[in-house]
C-alpha cells in the first residue's frame, strides 16, 4: 500500500495502482479528462488530467502515473487550473462550437470541463478552421462529425481492444488527424452503440436517439437489460412515460461498461400496438377473444370455475421473462396454496441462438435461472398435450407458448380453460380464452437471476399502460378466484417471503445492492454463465 | 513470423505467368478461403511480379509479425505499382492477414506512400530552414509557373508532380530537390530547367 | 583540447577514400579489428563498460550516455533483446548520419554488432528514413557483404555470437526519429511517440526490452574498443567527450560534415579554413542556430562566445542537439525564418496530444499571418501564451522544440517582428487582450487545497 496526499487529503491506496483513480477517491470527483477510460489502455493524449506532484518539475498526467509512496499531488493549483485552461483552448481552436444544433449538448465533456476551468474570453482567432467530415453516418446507428472530435481515441481504441472489429481510424495527422470510417466499411457491429456512449463530445451521435429529446429533461432509472440471460445493468432515459433510450450502467461484474445494440434497442418495444392496454376475452360460446374489461374477464373465469366444479385441475407454466417474485407467487400461490401443478418455465430449447463471446447469451431470457433456483424444469408441448383436458385450468405466466411452438398452441386448445397472464397481443393471447394485461419490465420493480447466478434488481421507470396491472396483482386476483387469498400484497411481501422460504435465495435478507449479489452458482447456471460471457468485455 | 504466404510463389524464370491472380492470393495459412476471396473480389485482384513474391515471403520470413511486415509490404507495392491503387491497400490487408484501418492508417499518416498517383516525375523540393536560407522559395515559385501546377498537385499529363518537401538532409548542398531516390542538390533555375527539359524528352 | 590539428578522425577515418563503402575497404583500413577484437577477449558487459567510461553520450540529440542507457536493460527477462539504429535522420540542418552511411556503412555495422554484443541483443534493426533511398540500398549491401563474410548472421567470426541485422525503410515522418515513435512505426503502427512510463529499456519494440541508439552513437563504439575509452575522454571536455559530427549548413562558404572535438569554439566551425571559412561574400552573420532547428537560436555575438559542447551551450540558453548547425545571414528576415521552422512542426505533428496537434498549427498561422501584413498588436503575447502551454506538456518534445525557436527568436530578435505589427492605437476596433471581461468561474478552491 502506498500513503498519498492529494489536495491536503491523506489516503491509502494500493502501491502503483492508476493515480487518476486515487484522485477520484481524495477528490469525490474525477479529473477533467477526455481519452481516460478505465478499462481501455492509456492513450495519455488529451493531456486534460494534468497534475502538480511534488518533487517533479513538470505537470504530470494522472492517468500514466503509477502511485508511490510518500506522493504528494496537487489537483486544484494555480498551475494545474492555468494548464487545463489552456489545453481547453486548444480544444476549441478548431472546434465548431455549435452546440445549439449538437445533440451531445447537455451531456458533453468538452462543455462541462470548459464550465468549470474555461478561459470565457476568446483568444482563439484563427479564421478559417479546418473542415472535416460532418453528419457522415457510419453505421445503422452511429452518425460521425469530425470537426466535434477531440481525437481522445476512445472508440478506436474501444473498437480494436474490446470488440476487436477495428472499423474505425485516425487518419492523416498532426491537425489533419480525423477520426473515420476504414474505406469500404461501416460500423455495424452489434456494439456500436458503445462508441455513442463513450464519445465525450458530440463527434458520434446515436442516430436513433440524436433530436428526439434534450437530454436535461430525461429521468434515470436503474434497470436490468431483459434481452438475454447476462443482465446487463442499465439505465432507462424516460420522460413524460416515454422509454427515449437505454444506456449501460457500470457494472465491473457483469457487463463492464457496456451493452449490446440488441438490448439498447428493445426500449422500441415496450410500446407499441400489440401492448395491451385491457384484458382480452372469448366467450363461452367461442368465436374471437375480444377486448374487455377486468369485471368481465373475472365473470369469464369464475363461470368457468363454476361450473367445472370441484374436479377442476389447475396447471400452471411459468416464464424466463417474468420476474422472480411472479415466479414464486404462481409457485407458492395457484401451486402450493390452490393446488395447482407447476409444468415448467419455459419450452425446451426456445428463445436460444448463438452467444456472440461477448455480452450476448445463447438464452435470450433474463430469468431462466431464477426460475431454475426456484426447482421448477423446463417442459415441452407433449407435456401440455398430456394435461389438456375439458376439466383443466391453464394458466400462463408472460410465456408466449404459441408464438414459439404450433405444437404447444395445439395443445392449448385441449384445455377447458385457457389464462394467459400476458402484454401483448400475440399468439397465445389469441388462443386463451382469457387474457389478462400485464406489465413489461421496465414498468415494475423486481428481481433477475442472470446467467452467474447474480441476483438483480429492476425497478419501474414508466407508468402501466391502460388497464394493466402488475403481474403480481393479477396472480393475486387468480388466488382469490380460486378461493385462496394471499397474505401478501406488495412485491416486497413476496420478496420477504421468498427470502424466507426458498434457502437458495436466503442470501437476499440483507436487501440487493446496486450492482446485484452473487449467489453460490448451481454447477449449470456456472456452465450458462460462462457461456454466456458475463464476465468479459 | 507464422504467416506464410502462397505455395505457389512461381520460381525464377517464370516471368509474368506469376502474375495469375489465384496463385499469390493464397493468404495466411489457417485463413479461411472463402474469407479471401471475398477480400479478393472487394478489391481488384493483384499479383507481385516473381521477383517482388520472393521480396515479399523474405519479409514475412524475417520480420517478428505480421503488423511489422507491413510497412515494408506497403514500400514493395509502391516499387511495383508506383502508389496504393485502389483495392490495393484492400489486397495487402488480406495478404498479410492484418485489420485493413491499420493499413489505412499508416497511408494516410506517412508522407511516401501514396494513393492517388503521384506522376512520374514527382518533384519534392526541400523548403526547410536551410535551403530555405539558400533560395529554395525561388526554386518553389519557379516550378510553379513552370509547370503549372501548385505543391501538391501532378500536371494534366501525369509527368510531372510538385511537392513541398520538409528536411530531406541535404542542408549543406540547398536548395535541393528529391526525385524519386535522387537527390538533385546545389540547384540552380537553369539547372532546374534543364532537369525538365530533360525528362520531358524521356529521360 | 579543442585543438583540430590534433583531433583524431574518428567517425570520419574513411570519408572520402575511394570505394570506402565496400568491405575490402574498411577492413584495408583496420574495420572489424574491434568487433574481433572484443568477441574473442571482452565479455559483453566489459565493452558495456568501456563504452560507459568513455562519457560517449547519444549524438541523437538528447545527448544521454549511452552506456548508462544499455545498464538499463534488464537482463534474463526470457525475453529477446533489440537493438534499434536510429538512421531516420530529419532534424532540420542535420545530415550527418547520411554521409555515415554513405562513406562508411561497415564502420555503423560494426558499431551495432559490438553495441548488440554489450547488451546481449541478437536482433537489430537499421531504421532509415524513406527519403535516403539510395541509403537504404547501401547500407543493405553492405549488410548482404557482412553477412557473407560471416559478421553478421547466427555465429559471428566463429565466436559463437550471433546477431540479425534488418534494414528498414521509413515512410515519410519526422517524429519517427524520436525513440518510441520509431518503435512504434517499426511495429507497424503510426509513428506516434508512446507515453512514458514505461521505457523503451524495459518495455520497448514488441513489448520486449530495446535500445535506441543514433547511427553516429554506434559509429563511435569500434575506435572506443579499439582504443579505450581513456582515449576517447582524452578528447573534448569532461563532460562532452570525443568527438562530434557537425552538419554546417546556411550561407557559408564551406557547407557540410565536419568531425571536431567536442568543445571546438563555434566561431572556428563558421570561420576556421578546415571548417566554413566563414559567411559567403556580402554576407554578415547574423544568427547561429547551433544544433538543429529545435533548439533555441544564438546571436552572432553569443555564437561568437560559445564553445561546441553540451555544457557551454546549455550555459547560453542552447543546445548542442543533432549538430545541425544553421547559420544565418544577414540577408534573412528572421520572422521568415521562424515562419519557416514552425511549417515544419505543425507539419511534422503526430497529432496524438492535444496542445501540439493544436499548438504548432496555431503558432505557424499566426506567424504566416504577420509575414501576410494581417499581425494583431497582441501577436507576440499570444504566443508567449501559447507557448506556455506547448511546453512539457506532451508525450514527446516535438512540441516543445516548436516552442524552443518561437520563444528565442522572439526573445532576441524582437524588434524584426514588431515591426510587422500594428500598434493598438492604429486600429479602430482593437480591444488588448489584457482589457477581458473578468467573468466569474466556478472554479473551486477548497479550504483543504493550497
Amino acid at each position: 500500500m502506498a500513503n498519498v496526499i492529494i489536495d491536503g487529503k491523506q489516503l491509502e491506496v494500493a502501491l502503483g495502482s492508476n493515480l487518476f483513480e486515487a484522485c477520484t477517491l481524495a477528490r469525490g470527483e474525477l479529473l477533467p479528462h477526455f481519452c481516460y477510460h478505465p478499462v481501455l489502455s492509456i492513450a495519455g493524449v488529451c493531456r486534460m488530467c494534468q497534475v502538480e506532484i511534488e518533487g517533479m518539475p513538470k505537470l504530470q498526467i494522472a492517468c500514466n502515473t503509477p502511485v508511490k509512496d510518500g506522493m504528494v499531488v496537487r489537483t486544484r493549483s494555480e498551475k494545474v487550473k492555468t494548464a487545463v485552461q489552456q489545453i481547453l483552448e486548444f480544444h476549441l481552436l478548431h472546434h465548431p462550437v455549435d452546440c445549439p444544433v449538437c445533440d451531445q449538448a447537455g451531456e458533453c465533456a468538452l462543455q462541462e470541463f470548459y464550465m468549470d476551468h474555461g478561459l470565457y474570453h476568446a483568444d482563439v482567432d484563427v479564421e478559417d478552421k479546418l473542415r472535416k467530415a460532418k453528419v457522415k453516418p457510419i453505421g445503422r446507428l452511429v452518425m460521425l462529425d469530425a470537426e466535434r472530435c477531440v481525437l481522445c481515441a476512445r472508440c478506436t481504441r474501444f473498437l480494436s481492444e474490446i470488440t476487436g472489429t477495428w472499423e474505425l481510424g485516425i487518419f492523416n495527422r498532426g491537425d489533419h488527424s480525423e477520426i473515420d470510417v476504414t474505406p469500404g466499411m461501416t460500423l455495424d457491429n452489434n456494439y456500436s452503440l458503445n462508441t455513442v456512449d463513450i464519445c465525450p463530445v458530440g463527434a458520434l451521435t446515436s442516430r436513433d436517439f440524436r433530436f428526439r429529446k434534450r437530454v436535461w429533461w430525461l429521468k434515470v432509472t436503474d434497470s436490468v437489460c431483459a434481452g438475454c440471460a447476462t443482465g446487463c445493468n442499465m439505465t432507462i432515459h424516460h420522460d413524460q412515460g416515454v422509454a427515449y433510450r437505454f444506456k449501460p450502467r457500470t457494472n465491473p461484474d457483469v457487463n463492464r461498461w457496456w451493452m449490446c445494440d440488441h438490448g439498447r434497442l428493445l426500449y422500441t418495444q415496450i410500446a407499441g400496438p400489440d401492448r395491451l392496454r385491457t384484458p382480452w376475452v372469448r366467450s363461452a360460446s367461442g368465436g374471437e377473444p375480444a377486448a374487455a374489461g377486468f369485471d368481465q374477464a373475472y365473470r369469464r373465469i369464475a363461470a368457468w370455475l363454476e361450473q367445472a366444479g370441484p374436479g377442476r385441475k389447475p396447471v400452471l407454466v411459468a416464464s424466463p421473462h417474468a420476474m422472480l417474485e411472479e415466479q414464486y407467487a404462481l409457485q407458492a400461490l395457484l401451486g402450493e396454496q390452490a393446488g395447482g401443478r407447476v409444468l415448467g418455465y419455459r419450452l425446451a430449447g426456445a428463445e436460444q441462438q448463438l452467444a456472440d463471446g461477448l455480452l450476448l447469451s445463447a438464452d435470450r431470457t433474463p430469468n431462466a435461472a431464477g426460475a431454475r433456483r426456484l426447482g421448477m424444469a423446463e417442459l415441452s408441448a407433449a407435456d401440455l398435450q398430456t394435461h389438456a383436458a375439458a376439466d383443466t385450468l391453464l394458466v400462463i405466466l408472460d410465456n408466449d407458448l404459441a408464438g414459439l411452438s404450433p405444437e404447444a398452441a395445439q395443445a392449448l386448445t385441449g384445455f377447458g380453460l385457457v389464462v394467459y397472464l400476458g402484454t401483448r397481443l400475440d399468439a397465445t393471447a389469441r388462443l386463451a380464452d382469457v387474457t389478462l394485461p400485464g406489465l413489461v419490465y421496465a414498468e415494475k420493480d423486481g428481481l433477475f437471476v442472470n446467467a452467474g447466478g447474480r441476483v438483480q434488481a429492476l425497478h419501474a421507470a414508466l407508468p402501466a399502460p391502460g388497464e394493466a396491472k402488475p403481474q403480481l396483482a393479477l396472480l393475486r386476483d387468480l388466488g382469490e378466484l380460486l378461493g385462496h387469498l394471499p397474505a401478501w400484497s406488495t412485491v416486497d411481501d413476496v420478496r420477504s417471503a421468498l427470502v424466507a422460504r426458498v434457502a437458495a435465495f436466503g442470501a437476499l435478507a440483507g436487501g440487493v445492492p446496486p450492482a446485484g449479489l452473487a449467489l453460490d452458482a448451481p454447477p449449470e447456471d456456472a456452465a450458462a454463465g460462462a457461456k454466456g460471457g458475463s464476465k468479459r468485455g | 513470423m507464422s504467416e506464410q504466404g502462397t505455395t505457389e510463389a512461381a520460381g525464377p524464370g517464370k516471368g509474368q505467368a506469376a502474375g495469375r491472380a489465384t496463385a499469390s492470393i493464397a493468404g495466411p495459412a489457417g485463413a479461411d478461403a472463402a474469407g479471401q476471396t471475398a477480400r479478393q473480389t472487394a478489391g481488384q485482384p493483384y499479383a507481385f511480379t516473381a521477383e517482388n513474391e520472393a521480396k515479399f515471403q523474405r519479409i514475412i520470413q524475417r520480420y517478428p509479425d505480421k503488423f511489422t511486415a507491413l510497412m515494408p509490404t506497403l514500400w514493395l507495392c509502391h516499387d511495383q505499382w508506383g502508389w496504393m491503387r485502389p483495392g490495393l491497400p484492400e489486397w495487402v490487408a488480406g495478404r498479410l492477414d492484418v485489420p485493413l484501418v491499420r493499413v489505412y492508417e499508416l497511408l494516410t499518416f506517412y508522407t511516401m506512400f501514396y494513393l492517388e498517383n503521384p506522376g512520374r516525375y514527382n518533384l519534392q523540393v526541400c523548403r526547410n530552414v536551410s535551403c530555405h536560407l539558400m533560395g529554395a522559395r525561388r526554386i518553389i515559385d519557379h516550378l510553379r509557373a513552370r509547370l503549372g501546377v501548385e505543391p501538391g498537385q501532378t500536371d494534366r499529363e501525369g509527368l510531372f508532380r510538385l511537392e513541398e518537401a520538409e528536411c530531406l538532409g541535404a542542408c549543406g548542398y540547398g536548395p535541393m530537390m528529391l526525385v524519386g531516390k535522387d537527390y538533385y542538390e546545389n540547384l540552380t533555375i537553369e539547372r532546374v530547367d534543364r532537369l525538365i527539359e530533360q525528362w520531358r524528352r524521356g529521360g | 583540447m579543442a585543438d583540430s590539428a590534433r583531433c583524431p578522425k574518428i567517425l570520419t577515418a574513411n570519408f572520402g577514400v575511394t570505394d570506402s563503402h565496400t568491405l575490402a575497404v574498411y577492413r584495408s583500413r583496420g574495420g572489424f579489428t574491434a568487433l574481433a577484437r572484443a568477441l574473442s577477449s571482452m565479455k559483453p558487459q566489459q565493452v558495456l563498460e568501456e563504452v560507459k567510461a568513455s562519457g560517449l553520450r547519444g549524438r541523437g540529440g538528447a545527448g544521454f550516455p549511452a552506456g548508462v542507457k544499455w545498464g538499463f536493460v534488464p537482463q534474463g527477462t526470457g525475453k529477446p533483446v533489440y537493438f534499434l539504429v536510429n538512421a531516420d535522420e530529419s532534424e532540420p540542418g542535420t545530415f550527418k548520419d547520411r554521409h555515415i552511411m554513405d562513406f562508411d556503412p561497415h564502420l555503423m555495422i560494426e558499431g551495432t554488432i559490438l553495441s548488440c554484443y554489450a547488451v546481449n541483443c541478437h536482433d537489430a534493426f537499421v531504421y532509415i528514413r524513406g527519403e535516403y533511398g539510395w541509403l537504404v540500398d547501401r547500407v543493405q549491401v553492405a549488410a548482404d557483404e557482412a553477412y557473407a563474410a560471416a559478421l553478421l548472421g547466427p555465429n559471428i567470426l566463429g565466436s559463437g555470437f550471433g546477431l540479425e541485422l534488418i534494414v528498414h525503410k521509413g515512410a515519410g515522418a519526422y517524429i519517427c526519429g524520436e525513440e518510441t515513435g520509431l518503435i512504434n512505426s517499426l511495429e507497424g503502427k503510426k509513428g506516434q511517440p508512446r507515453i512514458k512510463p514505461p521505457f523503451p529499456a524495459v518495455v520497448g519494440f514488441l513489448n520486449c526490452p530495446t535500445v535506441v541508439n543514433n547511427v553516429e552513437t554506434v559509429a563511435a563504439v569500434p575506435w572506443i574498443i579499439n582504443h579505450g575509452a581513456p582515449a576517447y575522454r582524452a578528447i573534448g571536455t569532461e563532460k562532452s567527450t570525443g568527438t562530434k559530427l557537425m552538419s554546417l549548413s546556411g550561407p557559408v562558404c564551406r557547407p557540410g560534415n565536419y568531425e571536431i572535438p567536442l568543445g571546438l569554439p563555434l566561431r572556428e566551425l563558421i570561420f576556421g579554413p578546415e571548417y566554413g571559412r566563414g559567411l559567403l561574400p556580402g554576407i554578415e552573420l547574423k544568427a547561429v542556430i547551433p544544433g538543429g532547428s529545435s533548439v533555441p537560436v544564438l546571436t552572432a555575438q553569443e555564437a561568437m562566445e560559445v564553445n561546441l559542447d553540451y555544457e557551454s551551450l546549455a550555459a547560453k540558453g542552447s543546445m548542442l542537439g543533432s549538430g545541425g548547425c544553421i547559420v544565418i545571414g544577414d540577408d534573412a528576415n528572421m520572422v521568415d525564418v521562424l515562419r519557416v521552422i514552425l511549417q515544419f512542426y505543425h507539419h511534422e505533428s503526430c497529432g496524438q496530444c492535444t496542445p501540439c496537434r493544436e499548438g504548432t498549427g496555431w503558432l505557424d498561422a499566426l506567424l504566416e499571418r504577420m509575414l501576410d501584413g494581417q499581425g494583431r498588436p497582441d501577436d507576440l503575447q499570444l504566443i508567449e501564451r501559447i507557448c506556455a502551454g506547448m511546453i512539457g506538456t506532451t508525450i514527446c518534445v516535438l512540441s516543445d522544440a516548436a516552442v524552443m525557436p518561437a520563444r528565442s527568436f522572439i526573445a532576441k530578435f524582437r524588434s524584426e517582428f514588431e515591426a510587422l505589427l500594428p500598434k493598438g492605437d492604429e486600429l479602430e476596433d482593437y480591444v488588448p487582450l489584457a482589457v477581458q471581461a473578468e467573468l466569474p468561474r466556478s472554479w473551486a478552491e477548497p479550504a483543504s487545497a493550497d
